[in-house]
């Protein structure tokens, strides 16, 4: 049988396909192989050649002649376009096959149409074999991507805007008119007005109206009733005055951290010339959640025994799991966490404290790791530690040890509330972790200057302090200690550099994500440390003094500057949509009543979910490629 | 007498074959008949055309043949075969039987190629193969009225459908581009329920009888 016909053949394919751009740049073997595979048919117009419904393409397209039509399917617009048409020379399905998913598109021949066609594993081999391709397949699905990111997260705000009205802008919660009374009106005709509308609270203005005070119904018994109160005398005498107030702007998260943060049950809602629009209450924002923010939060504070506090801490983190449900976004949910544990861990610090006699000690309690960078999510363990002053040396063995039995009580009923104690020992019961300013300082100090793998692993826990309990200045004292320790040597920033540049983003070249062995990734480790990491020496860098990875971000590139502040969103956002999915598995996981942890089977993700966690990792190798500039790395 | 005999005495005074034409004239008579009636996603159909000194039956000659494969509804440019037939017309043609198999073969204008095919056959290899053949000519026309009413050539058929060829009046080259029309054609039979190599042949005759008249 003579070989020159296939040789003729295949040659009058490679001539076709060196018409078109990437294959007459292609590597001649390279060419070569891709001809002698691809084999020719025909899709009569109207016909579909591949869609989603088809499952993982077998095939990769080179349209010979005619026109195929990609149209968008499913309720998620992923590209800007809705259809597009290609010509001969053109390809698809580029970023299904690489990725070895189904096509989000649909292909359909629009007139009769040829197409070359080769199975996916050649596709894949060529990708290996030619750089020129690879580089032609990648740039495509990023540039695809850029472009889809935006179309992506609009979609999924406005998703999650349809869901729930957390996101409401105040502004648009109020529904009646503002009702309000002067300082110097008599309570008595208040009170009456508060009767007849059925008002729980009553708003007291200025003459320019802008609110300077508030009275509510639970203020009438102690105040007016069990006080005895004139009612003839003016209201301005009875209210309490400088009310919260949030800006309509603000959306109804802003109102309802505010409320839980001091424990509030009425805000007043202002404009920008700070005059009185409208009040949301409580039950404005949570008509439809079972356990409100308020009721926790006065359960908590409140509480007079663990047995309360415990069953607070379900609440929480029943709301937690309400929150989620309704699709709450990662910073808003653990700020919610964040606020609502620190009141926890406050309440349990102060029944501990009346059974400990520490009278006279000047200390605070601090909180280190996730908890320390409000980033708890609802499985972080124990981590912390004390800062203590001691004028008398005589009495600085007596003091550290009164603080560890203090602290050993709280410990232990932070774990009967439902956080674990840490495995490592980092909790203020360890007499190696109660320590004075100057013992912390040295401490830190000398992490910075012998960076031994130990040490760095310290760094990133302990660095990420913060007082929850206390005097606040012995933090502050501390962190600018520390900055200015950690800004004078660039060396163990150098260092801190190459141990976060260890862990690299789970990005597959051919496939979407490198997964484990058991196919899932650990979105602690290979996730969210990416991001905290790089931000946590941003900050030591750039001296931020918040401990907020999201804040270290900002702030920090703000001043060290080369980075847009879009690109510095899209990292933020990335990190964020990587702590979403972290609560998100975490929420399943206690749905399904096993052990909570971090792994997450990408499979199992929705495209839309796969396609944003792809681009978040993305986002990762942004930052840690800046890093490695910075240092030379 | 076995049929390796016959052919000996039958070829007279041609040039011997070669050992491997003869494998492959031995090969492709040991191949059990098809009924072919199998649908086409399972049929290896081969796409033969012809280069002639002319278009004249009785005085031409063959010079070259060229063929493609076009297996399971797909278009192979591995699978093909091109040949001239001089110095060794024998072998060109042996060659062909086996690459052809007992594949039903496609031809645009069966009158010409086919009858300049079997006169070959004969002549050279002294007997002529039996195959079940699928005339282009006449089945495209039946297939795509609304784009040629009747029976038209070759050239028509590529500018309707805008098909390109490497190189024309080459057996190969005008294969490949009857092979691209018969991807078409079995795709539009397809719809019409005509889903087997028999059923298009016949499709094809009764298009033919039909214009007779």
């Amino acid at each position: 049988m003579s070989n020159d016909a296939a040789d003729l053949l295949v040659g009058a394919s490679m001539d076709f396909l060196r018409n078109f751009s990437p294959f007459n740049r292609m590597e001649p073997g390279a060419l070569t192989f891709l001809a002698e595979r691809a084999v020719l048919a025909f899709h009569a117009r109207g016909s579909e050649i591949l869609t989603p419904e088809s499952g993982v393409p077998s095939h990769f397209y080179i349209v010979q002649r005619g026109k195929i039509q990609a149209r968008q399917t499913g309720q998620t617009t992923v590209t800007e376009y809705t259809s597009l048409t290609l010509g001969p020379g053109e390809c698809f399905p580029i970023g299904a096959i690489s990725a070895r998913r189904p096509s989000t598109n649909a292909y359909v021949a629009v007139e009769d149409s040829f197409c070359f066609q080769i199975s996916a594993d050649d596709f894949l081999h060529l990708m290996q074999i030619s750089p020129v391709f690879h580089l032609f397949c990648t740039q495509y699905i990023a540039s695809l991507l850029s472009q889809s990111r935006q179309q992506l997260q609009s979609t999924f705000a406005q998703r999650a805007a349809e869901q729930q009205t957390m996101t409401t802008a105040l502004g648009k919660l109020i529904e009646k008119e503002a009702v309000f009374v002067t300082p110097d009106t008599p309570t008595r005709s208040a009170l009456e007005r508060m009767s007849e509308l059925h008002l729980g609270c009553m708003v007291v203005v200025d003459a320019e109206r802008r609110p300077v005070g508030i009275l509510t119904q639970s203020d009438l018994l102690p105040r007016v009733i069990l006080a005895g109160f004139d009612l003839a005398r003016p209201i301005g005498e009875l209210m309490t005055a400088n009310p919260h107030q949030l800006p309509a702007s603000a959306s109804a998260y802003d109102a309802a951290l505010e409320m839980a943060t001091h424990g509030v049950r009425h805000l007043l809602v202002v404009d920008s010339d700070s005059v009185l629009l409208g009040v949301v209450s409580e039950r404005d924002l949570f008509s439809l959640q079972r356990i409100s923010l308020r009721q926790i939060r006065a359960g908590i504070d409140n509480a007079a025994d663990i047995e309360a506090l415990q069953r607070a801490s379900k609440d929480i983190r029943q709301l937690a799991l309400n929150l989620i449900a309704q699709g709450i976004g990662a910073e808003q949910l653990t700020q919610f966490i964040s606020a609502l544990n620190d009141a926890l861990t406050r309440r349990i610090i102060i029944l501990a404290r009346e059974r400990h006699e520490l009278v006279g000690i000047d200390f605070a309690w601090l909180a280190f790791g996730s908890e320390g960078r409000h980033e708890q999510t609802l499985s972080t363990d124990q981590d912390n530690g004390i800062i203590f002053r001691c004028a008398e040396p005589k009495q600085l063995k007596d003091t550290r040890a009164r603080l560890v039995e203090f602290a050993r009580t709280v410990n232990e009923d932070l774990a009967a509330c439902g956080f674990p104690l840490c495995k490592g020992n980092i909790m203020a019961s360890n007499p190696e972790l109660c320590l004075t300013l100057d013992e912390w300082k040295s401490r830190f100090g000398d992490w910075i200057r012998e960076p031994d793998p130990q040490a760095l692993l310290n760094a990133s826990i302990f660095f990420d302090f913060r007082v929850l309990y206390g005097n606040e200045r012995f933090g502050d004292q501390l962190r600018s200690a520390l900055n200015k320790g950690a800004k004078g040597n660039s060396a163990f920033l150098r260092m801190m550099a190459a141990n976060a540049l260890k862990v690299m983003p789970p990005l597959g070249r051919i496939r979407d994500f490198v997964v484990d062995e058991d196919g899932t990734i650990d979105m602690k480790k290979s996730g969210a440390r990416l991001f905290v990491d790089v931000a946590r020496i941003l900050a030591l860098r750039t001296g931020v003094e918040s401990s907020s990875t999201v804040q270290r971000l900002r702030q920090g590139s703000t001043k060290i500057g080369g980075m847009s502040p879009e690109e510095v969103s899209a990292i933020i956002d990335g990190f964020n949509f990587i702590q979403l999915l972290r609560l998100r598995s975490q929420h399943l996981e206690t749905e399904h009543d096993s052990a909570e942890d971090n792994r997450i089977d990408p499979e199992s993700l929705n495209e839309l979910d796969r396609r944003i966690l792809k681009e978040a990792f993305r986002q990762a190798r942004k930052l840690q490629l800046r890093l490695k500039l910075d240092y030379q790395l | 007498m076995s049929w390796l005999s016959r052919l000996k005495n039958a070829r007279g005074n041609q040039p011997p074959l070669s050992a491997e034409a003869e494998r492959a004239l031995e090969a492709w008579h040991a191949l059990a008949e098809s009924a072919h009636e199998q649908p086409h996603f399972e049929s290896r159909y081969v796409v033969l055309n012809t280069e002639a000194t002319g278009l004249d039956l009785e005085r031409d000659r063959l010079l070259a043949v060229g063929a493609i494969a076009v297996d399971g509804g797909l278009l192979h440019p591995q699978d093909a075969y091109h040949a001239q037939l001089e110095p060794l017309p024998g072998d060109a043609l042996a060659g062909l039987l086996g690459f052809a198999r007992n594949s039903p073969l496609v031809v645009f204008n069966a009158t010409f190629n086919r009858t300049m095919l079997e006169r070959a056959f004969s002549r050279m290899l002294g007997f002529t193969p039996e195959f079940l053949w699928i005339d282009l000519y006449f089945l495209l026309p039946s297939l795509f009225p609304e784009r040629l009413e009747r029976p038209g050539r070759l050239a028509d058929w590529m500018a309707a459908f805008e098909i390109e060829t490497f190189q024309r009046h080459h057996a190969l080259g005008d294969a490949w581009a009857i092979a691209q029309l018969f991807l078409a054609a079995q795709s539009r039979a397809l719809s019409l329920a005509v889903t087997s190599p028999r059923a298009l042949a016949e499709h094809a005759q009764a298009y033919r009888q039909k214009i007779k008249v």
